[in-house]
């Protein structure tokens, strides 16, 4: 299987996941930005408590965009799945009386109830996700061509993409079960929803992006069509960095300079940046290795990523990837 | 209470509690804490998240385990510490401390194997996002009643605030002294003499509700399962305020690290603004893989935006290196080692920049702020980890000023 450039734009969902910290906001972002780009219909889903990607998008502070969404520039929309408001849209529409579901929901006993249990808020999450799926535009086409989810971090993410199989195995019949088996065939229908891993090409995210596409495949059934690594470190810019650091080591430690380090610290810096390119690639054969799937490598930027213009500035490595030497081809995976 | 001033401090601590967001080395830092802390004979344990097999082969160990495991004395004498102290450290599994929990609460082997099958056990047990941190809640109090630790460092699972893991007592209490789960639990134990009709008013009408949206086979589970933890639910309850006013009190020390990525840092501040609304007792600020130049190397000597164009810099490389290389060489060697120099400086500036809110805030709030250098490699041996507890000690390092 090849990631193709436009393997991002075929299917209605992608949900983008992996470990914290690996860059799951800044990818979904960039895949907004392409896909309005690419002339699509774009929502983008968040479903933490604070709103990062509005920030991204426009590259200044934003007003929340909330559980009604707003729409940041043509082509992208974007919303914060708030799980108390998706219930009370949801009870709205299955009671048939809003003014009696906000009243149940002012209710300290239902609400220290919900406060406390487990897994609706992931439920009613993904409900709403299928919800926005199966909306139609006034000419009966899809209201969004593709809808972005930015998920929680793996562990949560991976109970997140299983809650409505857990809901459906402990609820085996009535308007809950017939919700979540729903949710459930759109988040395992390769047809429409695409999982997206994003990794980094260190220790515990490389094992932890092998763990979850394992997870995926055997428990959920699902393959990812590749994997992104993020902020993969960039070759130094010097022909033979191995010479540099030890020419600079061999120099003596009291140069009259003015504004650059003593070449100890010089050679120093040149064996940290060197170290950490070759680990970083290190790293990428072994995800490759330990998922088996197409790499899209992301390079890291100088200066980080705050807004608009480092998105557009990964957008080409993140889309046009299929060609690009960007991509590591699949490799077996580790038995 | 008195505020603690360094890191050294912390270690006297009864319990020390890391927190951050993902993916910052909560992992790694809090078990070179519990080094130091050993090496100066206190009796130690670390409690971590993440199932990272290197650092496990770092403490000596094939595996983390879900109860406390000794370090091996080799182990001990690599990382530095007297083999007459002891060290341990485990890793929190939610499935084996819910398992453990029910085992010591309903002795009855009727009563353990009615919870276990309930398939809401299971599912609650194993599934559910939030039972990891109910799960490190119990372990924790577990711990803290055991006199076996002098000092126990404590990672938490990632979350994208502090609010999943330090709330989750309170969560389970509201969910366990919840009317709607009395009213769930109640009349099973009335054994079908009134049912629900034993709650009026809204409770009643809510419980109607939940049985028209959900359906009853669920409910009737549920209530099972609230039934078979009626008797553990006292107890639940008392330990989960013991845990809270503990990690409220005067012998823990919470320590809140993370990266320096502008991303991190925001994580940070968010984190900062809940642990202030909760009050909690937050000590210090640890900024791990900072791009830093060695003690000092001022970045801000490089001009701003990172770029040293400086020519009599480049001239006095190249006639050092053309001592030993032919003349094209040794420009070349200079262009390189100045190309590097801006580069890696770029990245310090950038790290200084984005870390300098969050560090004055700490400062202007009394918190120690320590900043630690990016490594290399991921610390995979006892040598490693060793390393880094010593640089986290270091008492000569700078601070995070450049």
């Amino acid at each position: 299987m090849t990631a193709e450039p436009s393997s991002f734009f075929t299917r209605r969902i992608i949900v983008v996941t992996g470990k914290g910290g690996t860059g799951k906001t800044t990818v979904s972002a960039t895949l907004g930005l392409a896909a309005a780009h690419h002339g699509l219909s774009t929502l983008l889903v968040e479903v933490g408590a604070f709103e990062q990607l509005p920030r991204l998008i426009t590259g200044r502070a934003e007003e929340p965009v909330g559980y009604r969404g707003r729409l940041l520039q043509p082509g992208i929309q974007a919303i914060r799945i708030e799980p108390f408001a998706a219930l009370a849209e949801y009870l709205g529409l299955q009671i048939g009386s809003r003014r009696l579901v906000a009243q149940a929901l002012r209710n300290r006993s239902l609400r220290q109830l919900l406060r406390g249990a487990p897994g609706w808020r992931e439920l009613i999450t993904l409900g709403k996700i299928w919800q926005l799926e199966q909306m139609e535009g006034p000419n009966g086409n899809p209201l969004y061509d593709l809808i972005i989810v930015d998920a929680p971090a793996t562990g949560h993410g991976l109970t997140f993409l299983d809650i409505p199989h857990v809901a459906r195995s402990a609820v085996q019949s009535g308007p809950l079960a017939r919700n979540a088996r729903r949710v459930e065939e759109l988040i395992r229908d390769p047809k429409r929803t695409q999982i997206l891993p994003v990794s980094l090409a260190e220790e515990l995210p490389a094992q932890e992006t092998g763990e979850l596409v394992q997870r995926l495949r055997h428990d959920l059934g699902l393959v990812p069509d590749q994997v992104i690594v993020n902020a993969v470190a960039p070759p130094l810019p010097c022909p033979d960095p191995a010479e540099l650091e030890q020419s600079l080591r061999r120099l003596p430690g009291d140069l009259p300079l003015t504004q650059l380090p003593q070449p100890e610290s010089l050679a120093d810096a040149v064996a940290h940046t060197s170290a950490r390119h070759r680990l970083n690639q290190a790293y990428l054969i072994e995800i490759a290795e330990r998922t088996g799937l197409p790499l899209v490598v992301l390079p890291l930027l100088d200066h980080g990523v705050n807004g608009p213009v480092e998105l557009e500035a990964l957008r080409p490595a993140l889309i046009e990837s299929g060609q690009g030497p960007g991509i590591v081809p699949p490799r077996e995976p580790a038995s | 209470m008195k505020t603690i001033q360094s890191l050294d401090e912390i270690l006297e601590r009864r319990i020390v509690v890391c927190v951050g967001t993902g993916g910052v080395g909560k992992t790694t830092l809090a078990a070179a804490l519990s080094v130091e802390a050993a090496r100066r004979g206190r009796r130690a344990l670390v409690v971590t998240i993440d199932p990272a097999k290197r650092l496990a082969g770092a403490l000596g160990l094939n595996a983390l385990e879900a109860e406390p495991q000794a370090l091996p004395d080799s182990t001990l004498i690599d990382l530095g510490i007297e083999t007459k102290q002891r060290l341990f450290a485990m890793m929190l599994d939610t499935q084996a401390t819910f398992d453990g929990l029910v085992r010591k609460l309903a002795p009855a082997p009727e009563a353990q194997k009615r919870i276990f099958e309930n398939p809401i056990y299971r599912h609650v047990s194993r599934n559910l996002a939030g039972s990891g941190e109910y799960a490190a809640m119990e372990k924790v109090f577990e711990l803290l009643e055991s006199t076996e630790f002098d000092l126990i460092v404590l990672d938490t699972p990632p979350a994208q605030n502090a609010v999943d893991f330090l709330d989750a007592p309170i969560r389970l209490l509201e969910f366990i002294e919840s009317r709607l789960v009395r009213g769930l639990v109640q009349p099973a134990l009335a054994a079908g003499r009134k049912g629900f009709r034993w709650f009026e008013g809204p409770t009643r009408r809510m419980l109607d509700l939940l049985e028209r949206l959900i359906g009853v086979g669920f409910l009737r589970d549920l209530s099972d399962f609230l039934l078979a933890f009626e008797s553990l639910s006292e107890g639940f309850a008392d330990r989960a305020k013991q845990v809270r006013e503990t990690l409220l009190g005067p012998d823990s020390a919470f320590l809140l690290v993370t990266g320096a990525s502008r991303q991190t840092v925001q994580n940070a501040e968010s984190f900062l603004d809940h642990l202030e609304s909760q009050a909690l007792p937050l000590a210090g600020l640890l900024i791990n893989r900072m791009r830093l130049w060695p003690a000092g190397i001022a970045a801000d000597s490089f001009k701003p935006g990172g770029d040293a164009t400086d020519t009599p810099d480049l001239l006095t490389l190249r006639q050092a290196f053309e001592r030993s290389h032919p003349e094209p060489q040794a420009a070349a060697l200079a262009e390189s080692a100045r190309a590097v120099a801006n580069q890696y400086n770029g990245w310090v500036n950038q790290d200084q920049e984005n870390i300098e809110p969050l560090r004055k805030r700490a400062q202007d709030r009394g918190l120690f702020v320590r900043c630690l250098a990016e490594r290399a490699g991921d610390v995979h041996d006892a040598l490693g980890l060793r390393a880094l507890s010593e640089e986290l000690f270091d008492a000569s390092a700078q601070d995070c000023h450049q």
